[in-house]
């Protein structure tokens, strides 16, 4: 779907169709700022442009469940919630943010239950709630079920219910639009609109707005082994930073342990929960050596951590799928559970295994490794959405920018996100962008008579000059297909392979710990040879319409000015703290880094203090 | 994952370049144009079906693993052999429902597709059979071309690609699925409960979940999980013929809310499909379950939504 025409001008645009840029969309709608303005007849124009049609986010994908303290199961308190979000988040968690999570948790997940979620249910018909990770009861004590889940579905239940809620809303969507620019007024301090590629017409439209929302989830595919669907390309983050914005604690990325050895297929945590050990090169279950008590159940964060030094000291494994290739794997062995209760209660990990690895994990060792999951930090945010530059000691607001997601950095999940956290990132953060979005709209609606459009000219034409560069692009990009086409097709470097090796570098400079070391040599490729490459790239076909290879080199473009960031920023930080491993730095240093790390284009790093209210830093032990 | 094998696979791909769009007809449109299913996108949409431009089909024979799923062929092709290749995927592992096509002629996801499975000697008859069975085993006696056998050694086989049937192409194996989800979008797929959406009075959350039991839940739950990848609608007969039948997807939808504890509206999402291009169009083919990727037995649950609408 797409609209048939494009207004001249838009309230909000929101780029991204995940839970975080849907919930916006219905936060703003229900607002009561925009009620008040339909009652007047005022329309608030509103479209949400999508790279992917909106079912296919990658929302969709999450597995295991949603956190909120509802003490449906057993009791359970916001406040230990609270507690446990920032501990995860090794303190760099600001807590502000942590306790509107917390507190507004149950309110979020008990509205998606209103608005369609099949949730798995008690007995009694109540929201049912799993452990997982990491969440706690008393601060820090015992286990506690807090996790509301859909059986292994919670993401695809979300998706499809918010999607749904935005077809009742009447919600338009341009479905399949790249956005290639995030546009500012001149001076940087006021969103001015988008510009994106429609992939079905194969033209690049211009789109005003008053208001943008950036939602357009994280950056998986900056590493070669990752959980993310291919489109997680890190645009949204690599727009603000094109558009002289800052990324805030762009360094902390999530490896889960358990991604199924080089597809990076998730296995679920339960796997190991159910009696799955983790064995190196020579069969011995080293998890004892690292976390005495808690094995292989401990923190996502030490098993990646303990997972790669084994690999490290030389006792990883090779995928079976590629026995000449590098030993970056090593086993998890469930061969110890029942085969029965395995199929019972580990459906979909036995599934995967079988579908992609092709073995049969009730007899056969399963190759793991870890995979880039879930990037921490993103496009600085207020709790209410609103996007801020920080000059060193205060915020200041760009006006009309928002962001939500992941992609966005509200600072809630701090250097290491625990499991549950995301979703509910997303569902509230995006509401409350909506919402703030909504009073945004209300001051000065483009529908209304009264409207003040003495702005708009200038704002418009910004988007135009941009749009216009933005076409001589393309057009560039596609007529470059004559000398491609003949071209020796040895030297021809294509979009994908060129992501692919971007991957690969990232993969060995950064996968779950790091060095100054590892981090020089990898900008070293990129300033060599994947930034030139990156450059001379060209489109292999000339027909604009669902080109995908010129969407590819823009994703490549895009993650490698992200890449550079994210090596800017993993440099600054000169210790090691959540999912953070600096080899040459491997203390937590809260004298120099309890502080957010904020870096633009320029790889200019500052820091901006992390909000303490309630909990000082203590060590992170579990 | 190239070096360490040396076996083949020759994809046969069914590939189409559209031709440039003449102004803006196929957009805006006459405003007196024809309305006529409610369900379907009408003349404007049998338009779109004919595709307009450069058709062809092009073989790759690439190294490849039994066990590699189809689009990791594909994404091997995109990076080593050829980046114009057009075809939609997302996550990979058969959740997000974008990558569905015809392999050897029969609707599936491409993520969940093995080389194992779908890849057939050059040669041997037919894969699918008229009744939509395939041919499993090695057939022994089916004694292939010695030229081609010496040459091939190595290889596993052919395996032929197609966009969805039913809808109409866009660009190689991407197809236009907006019909499908046009006729979901009509029959008010959203929860429509007795109660207002729960708000909460500053800081203190007073708002309670609809109340559902596990027996409440299992009546729907398998159908909430639809991941609207067109699977079931490119194997039925009916539906690929046109705008006389809404569709299977778009009627597990409705009975997914009619199977909903929560909802009120049952008897109009009844009478929203008791029509003849709804439930009444259903022949009974069950073609639509062979190979729901969720695992949903689409022909079943046609029969008992067929069999509430008369029941009501």
């Amino acid at each position: 779907m797409s609209p048939k025409r494009l207004e001249d001008m838009y309230d909000a645009v929101i780029i991204g169709a995940g839970a975080a840029g849907l919930s916006a969309a219905l936060g703003l709608l229900r607002s009561p700022e925009i009620t008040d303005l339909q009652e007047q007849g005022v329309e608030p124009k509103i479209l949400v442009v999508s790279k992917l049609q909106p079912l296919r986010s990658h929302t969709g994908s999450a597995e295991g469940g949603i956190a909120a303290s509802l003490g449906n199961i057993e009791s359970d308190d916001w406040h230990w919630h609270y507690y446990d979000t920032i501990k995860g988040g090794d303190w760099l968690v600001d807590q502000d943010a942590a306790k509107l999570l917390a507190e507004y948790a149950p309110e979020t997940v008990i509205n998606l239950e209103r608005q369609g979620v099949a949730f798995s249910r008690t007995e009694d018909g109540h929201i049912a709630q799993r452990r997982f990770g990491g969440h706690t009861r008393d601060f820090g004590g015992e286990p506690v079920k807090r996790a509301a889940y859909a059986a292994d579905r919670i993401g695809h239940q979300i998706l499809h219910t918010l999607w749904q809620q935005c077809v009742a809303q009447g919600v338009e969507f341009a479905e399949e639009w790249y956005v290639t620019d995030l546009v500012l007024s001149e001076e940087g301090t006021k969103a001015a609109g988008i510009v994106a590629f429609d992939t079905h017409s194969g033209k690049i439209q211009a789109i005003h707005a008053r208001n943008v929302l950036i939602a357009t989830g994280g950056a998986g595919r900056l590493f070669h082994t990752t959980s993310n669907s291919w489109d997680l390309t890190g645009d949204g983050m690599a727009l603000a930073l094109t558009a002289g914005l800052q990324l805030e604690d762009i360094e902390f990325v999530q490896f889960h342990p358990t991604g199924l050895a080089h597809t990076g297929i998730l296995l679920s945590e339960a796997a190991r929960a159910e009696g799955g050990i983790l064995r190196n090169a020579d069969g011995e279950a080293f998890m004892e050596r690292y976390a005495p008590e808690h094995k292989d159940l401990a923190a996502r964060d030490v098993v990646s951590r303990s997972i790669m030094a084994e690999i490290d000291a030389g006792r990883g494994v090779a995928d079976p799928k590629d026995p000449n290739g590098p030993k970056d794997c090593v086993w998890l062995d469930m061969t110890g559970i029942d085969p029965e209760r395995m199929k019972q209660v580990l459906p979909q990990v036995v599934e995967t295994i079988e579908q992609y690895a092709n073995l049969d994990p009730t007899k056969d060792l399963v190759p793991i490794k870890p995979t880039a999951h879930y990037t921490m930090g993103g496009l600085p945010i207020t709790t209410d959405g609103e996007v801020y530059r920080w000059d060193g000691e205060h915020r200041s607001v760009v006006d009309g920018l928002f962001a939500a997601g992941e992609c966005s950095c509200v600072s809630v999940h701090g250097a290491n996100r625990l499991g549950g956290n995301s979703l509910l990132d997303a569902c509230l953060f995006g509401t409350r962008a909506g919402r703030a979005l909504a009073d945004h709209i209300a001051h000065n609606p483009v529908d209304s008579p009264m409207s003040d459009d003495s702005l708009d000219d200038d704002l418009i034409a910004a988007v135009d000059q941009a749009a216009h560069a933005r076409t001589d692009e393309l057009n560039t990009l596609l007529q470059g297909s004559d000398d491609a086409a003949s071209s020796a097709a040895e030297d021809d470097v294509n979009a994908y392979a060129l992501m692919s090796q971007l991957g690969s570098v990232m993969e060995r400079a950064l996968a779950v710990r790091c060095s100054a070391e590892t981090i020089a040599t990898a900008r070293e490729q990129l300033e060599e040879t994947i930034t030139p490459a990156a450059e001379s790239l060209v489109a292999h076909d000339k027909t604009a319409a669902f080109n995908q290879e010129v969407t590819a080199i823009w994703e490549t473009r895009h993650l490698i000015e992200l890449a550079e960031a994210v090596l800017t920023a993993s440099d600054a930080r000169q210790e090691s703290r959540g999912s953070m491993r600096r080899l040459d730095f491997p203390e937590r240093d809260d004298e120099h880094f309890l502080a957010h790390s904020m870096v633009d284009r320029s790889n200019a790093v500052t820091f901006k203090p992390v909000v303490i209210t309630d909990y000082p830093p203590k060590k992170r032990e579990y | 994952m190239v070096e360490a094998n040396n076996t083949t696979v020759t994809l046969q791909v069914h590939r189409f370049t559209p031709r440039p769009e003449r102004a803006e007809r196929a957009r805006g449109g006459s405003p007196f144009a024809r309305k006529s299913s409610p369900f379907g996108g009408g003349s404007d949409n049998a338009a779109r079906r004919r595709p307009r431009g450069k058709q062809w089909v092009q073989e790759y024979t690439i190294p490849a693993r039994p066990e590699d799923t189809v689009l990791d062929c594909l994404l091997t092709i995109k990076r080593t052999v050829d980046p114009t290749l057009a075809f939609r995927y997302s996550c990979g592992h058969g959740m997000c429902g974008s990558d569905a096509v015809a392999i050897n002629g029969t609707p599936t996801l491409l993520c969940t597709a093995s080389i194992r499975d779908w890849a057939k000697q050059p040669g041997a008859i037919a894969q699918v059979d008229d009744e939509g069975f395939r041919h499993i085993g090695t057939d022994e006696d089916a004694d292939t071309g010695e030229e081609a056998s010496s040459a091939d050694a190595n290889s596993l086989g052919v395996i032929e690609l197609a966009p969805l049937p039913g809808f109409p192409p866009q660009r190689d194996l991407i197809a236009d699925i907006d019909p499908m989800l046009n006729q979901i979008r009509k029959l008010t797929p959203y929860l429509q409960a007795d109660g207002v959406l729960a708000t909460t009075a500053e800081g203190k959350v007073n708002a309670f979940e609809y109340l559902q039991h596990p027996e409440q839940l299992a009546k729907y739950e398998t159908l909430s999980n639809c991941i609207a990848c067109g699977v079931c609608e490119g194997s039925c007969p009916v539906f690929a013929g046109g705008d006389a039948f809404i569709g299977p997807a778009a009627l597990i939808w409705s009975s997914r809310f009619i199977n909903d504890s929560r909802d009120t509206k049952a008897m109009e999402r009844m009478d929203a499909i008791d029509t003849a291009d709804g439930v009444a169009a259903c022949q009974s083919v069950r073609a639509c379950s062979r190979h729901c990727p969720r695992g949903i037995d689409v022909g079943e649950e046609m029969w008992q939504i067929v069999a509430k609408v008369r029941e009501r």
